[in-house]
């Protein structure tokens, strides 16, 4: 197999990875930290594929490539980043903020260690939540920036 | 004698890592007793332990002999003020408390070296200050969070070591009157130490007539952070900037080098103008 040949290969796997993430985001309202995490990188990973591949191919070599390029493009940027990104990063702020409030309420009662410690684990996860968003956030800035 | 002191807290640090199997979020040891490991006056420990029996931070307290000295383990949680202190917008780093026994042993450094008030910025639930008080240094205790002002209120007693709810960089020192203090500043350059710093700087600046002054920073080694240009483990841009001088740099554990391999280090300068 040409190196072309490899690269328009893997190209294609990765674009199928990316097309299972962006349905599962599309259609799963309580994505987990970790597919949240998974899909920006994937996201990440394709837009680097598509600058460096872009730069390389002309619009009129390897046609079948290139208009996988452009399909990519688009779903990137008309799927992904105008509707799911915004609704991932709405319904992290909705979590954080239910969490956030369920712990508010109950800090104040007087607890046994077995309650604290149980409690420490949701602590954690708000922590979790928090970092993602801020990843989040971050690739929307990135976006702004553009 | 104190950086045996601390080598000592270091090397028990190690070894109750190692035996260690609670779920806490945080844990500390205190000595009971003073030995040759830890010369610590009888009366002094004592009041250590007292701060940390009524902290309600701690919520479990258990007997353990650590290598061969016999310690009172402490576990505690600091997730509801962690809460309440990441809704302030000018909270600069959350609430995580350094050792009981490290606060002492960096108090008597400060004592050593030769200054008299202890200006604890960030100061969490007080307990550096306390440890000043405790060496009979008269102590200020700087916290914008007021869950966490309530809590150093709750453990002034037997020892005030004046706390105050304000944002250390609008806070009116010379009202205090200090004519020979060492500022501890609360948080990692990289969270948020540099602005705190840089804030009570410029307050301090416009005091006439205070020189010498301490500034005792807390660094990190830890790779998950960026590192300075000029090292000071994250504070030597802005030792460089202010023209402090380091006068000596002492390892510490704290509650957020439980599961690291190095310790905190303090970093004790001064400024000369």
């Amino acid at each position: 197999m040409s190196s072309f040949d490899d690269i328009s290969q893997m190209f294609h796997s990765e674009y199928d990875k990316l097309v299972n993430l962006i349905n599962s985001a599309s259609t799963q309202s309580d994505l987990s930290l970790h597919d949240i995490v998974e899909t920006y990188y994937q996201i990440m990973n394709m837009s680097s594929m598509i600058t460096m591949l872009k730069q390389q191919l002309g619009s009129n070599d390897h046609k079948s490539l290139f208009g996988k390029i452009i399909e990519s493009e688009k779903l990137i940027s008309e799927k992904f980043n105008h509707t799911i990104h915004p609704q991932i990063l709405q319904n992290l702020e909705k979590s954080i903020q239910e969490t956030t409030k369920n712990l508010q309420s109950n800090s104040s009662e007087q607890k046994s260690k077995e309650e604290i410690e149980s409690d420490a684990k949701l602590y954690e996860e708000l922590r979790k939540k928090m970092s993602t968003k801020e990843f989040v956030e971050q690739y929307g800035k990135g976006l702004s920036d553009d | 004698m104190i950086e045996d002191l601390a080598k000592n807290l270091i090397h028990l640090k190690k070894n109750f890592v190692n035996t260690y199997d609670g779920k806490s979020q945080i844990q500390e040891v205190i000595p009971l007793s003073t030995s040759d490991s830890f010369p610590i006056p009888q009366q002094n420990l004592d009041l250590l332990h007292q701060f940390a029996t009524m902290n309600p931070i701690y919520y479990n307290s258990f007997e353990e002999t650590v290598g061969d000295t016999i310690c009172i383990v402490y576990e505690g949680d600091i997730n509801k003020y962690w809460l309440s202190s990441i809704q302030y917008g000018t909270s600069y780093a959350p609430f995580s408390p350094t050792w009981i026994m490290s606060a002492y042993v960096a108090v008597l450094l400060a004592k050593e070296i030769g200054f008299r008030e202890i200006i604890d910025i960030g100061s969490g639930d007080g307990r550096i200050a306390f440890c000043a008080k405790i060496l009979n240094l008269e102590s200020y205790s700087i916290e914008i969070d007021d869950m966490l002002v309530k809590l150093q209120n709750q453990l002034t007693t037997p020892l005030n070591f004046h706390p105050y709810c304000s944002d250390a960089t609008t806070f009116d020192y010379s009202s205090l009157n200090l004519s020979n203090p060492v500022f501890f500043i609360g948080g990692l350059a990289q969270m948020g130490g540099i602005e705190l710093a840089s804030g009570v700087f410029e307050k301090i600046k416009s005091i006439p007539n205070l020189k010498n002054i301490g500034w005792v920073l807390a660094g990190t080694y830890s790779q998950k952070y960026p590192t300075d240009p000029k090292n000071e483990a994250g504070w030597g841009t802005l030792i460089d900037k202010n023209n402090l001088k380091s006068i000596q740099t002492i390892s510490l554990p704290t509650a957020w080098t439980f599961h690291e391999s190095e310790e905190t280090p303090y970093i004790f300068t001064q400024s000369f103008d």
